[in-house]
């Protein structure tokens, strides 16, 4: 994706903020997969991950004559990409409702001693949850970037962050006798 | 033996350090048990950069694309639709219409005139035609955060409008004399640009 991107970056970026939709095709192209990835482990559903990556590429279209070329083009896109997927969370109100979901079904299933993998174990986890993982774990945001991005505190995500790798490893059967 | 907590694990692959941290890592260093969960700590980060990319079934581009193009003409239209406002007010000055102080003559004129000034930099540009040629990023991104500019200006004039008599005259020319700036600037950044490269 960035391979590709890159070599072109500067003429394809120019090209977009000049309006040519040929360009602006190149942009959608390159990030089109890492964008839905992001928002699919983030978001609940599928077509709520599809909005999320309308969305994203709606805003890269409109704003890409503000893209200063200070930072990556993918780092740039993908903070507009989180920030619309946090916000169709934000929207949906999902936290409150699955958190106490989670509660109740995670020790439930904990007593059937289930050993998941970790598709289905990172599934489970809770909105706000998989979200502060897949930020911090995998696309490599810090806690203090996470919480502005979440209107919460860098000590908010630190905490989700250990309680969902505290479910991840008993859900994946990783725990120790002590 | 107490064992460290999750979040201190955590604390441990973060890059800054924090206050314990010393303490903290030492501890690993000597327990068994808590640098074995520190090992399949980084393990399962590691399968979870892994994990395979999901895709879309759809292809999203193309009601994008419609959709991109649509804002594109929404937005030409906005501007066009200013000569419209533009007439609105001048029958409004014509007619010295809702003004409980008369506005001075030459206050009238200076917004007539701005009005002009600005309705003809509209034609210059229409006949230029900036959306039919190409520009390198920085001016591209220069005439972006002017047109951003002067869409707010527009918004502006249309609040304006529905001011009390008494400040909307002076709104009114100010917001007019910004928005012939603004146009003047993105007419001299579309057309010297393209006299520069001989475009």
């Amino acid at each position: 994706m960035e391979s590709y991107l890159l070599a072109n970056a500067e003429s394809v970026v120019a090209r977009a903020r000049a309006g040519d939709p040929a360009a602006l095709e190149e942009l959608y192209r390159a990030f089109e997969v890492p964008v839905y990835n992001l928002s699919r482990r983030i978001c609940r559903t599928a077509e709520d991950a599809e909005d999320v990556l309308q969305e994203t590429f709606f805003e890269v279209c409109r704003s890409i004559g503000r893209y200063r070329e200070e930072g990556s083009l993918w780092g740039w896109v993908r903070t507009i990409a989180a920030s619309k997927a946090l916000m169709r969370l934000r929207r949906n109100k999902y936290r409150d409702t699955d958190e106490l979901q989670e509660e109740i079904v995670g020790h439930r299933r904990e007593d059937a001693a289930l050993r998941m993998d970790l598709e289905a174990a990172l599934e489970r986890l809770s909105e706000t949850s998989r979200a502060v993982v897949w930020l911090h774990d995998v696309e490599g945001y810090t806690h203090e970037e996470i919480a502005g991005m979440m209107g919460k505190t860098p000590s908010f995500s630190k905490s989700q962050l250990a309680r969902a790798h505290a479910r991840l490893r008993r859900w994946l059967g990783e725990e120790v006798a002590p | 033996m107490t064992h460290l907590s999750m979040e201190a694990l955590l604390g441990l692959r973060e890059p800054g350090r924090e206050p314990g941290d010393a303490a903290a890592r030492e501890h690993v260093e000597s327990c068994p048990a808590c640098r074995a969960e520190m090992d399949r700590l980084d393990q399962r980060v590691a399968r979870l950069r892994a994990l395979p990319a999901l895709r879309s079934t759809r292809d999203r581009w193309p009601l994008l694309a419609a959709r991109v193009r649509d804002e594109r003409r929404q937005r030409r239209l906005r501007t066009g639709g200013l000569a419209g406002l533009a007439a609105a007010a001048s029958i409004a000055l014509a007619l010295g219409l809702g003004s409980a102080r008369p506005i001075a003559a030459a206050g009238q004129q200076e917004i007539r005139q701005a009005m002009a000034r600005s309705q003809a930099l509209e034609r210059a540009l229409t006949q230029y035609d900036p959306e039919a040629r190409v520009l390198d990023g920085r001016t591209a991104g220069i005439a972006q955060e002017l047109e951003d500019r002067i869409a707010r200006v527009d918004r502006e004039l249309e609040m304006a409008e529905l001011l009390g008599r008494e400040t909307r005259d002076d709104r009114l020319l100010k917001l007019w004399r910004e928005r012939v700036g603004l146009l003047d600037a993105l007419v001299d950044v579309h057309v010297t640009r393209a006299s520069n490269v001989g475009l």
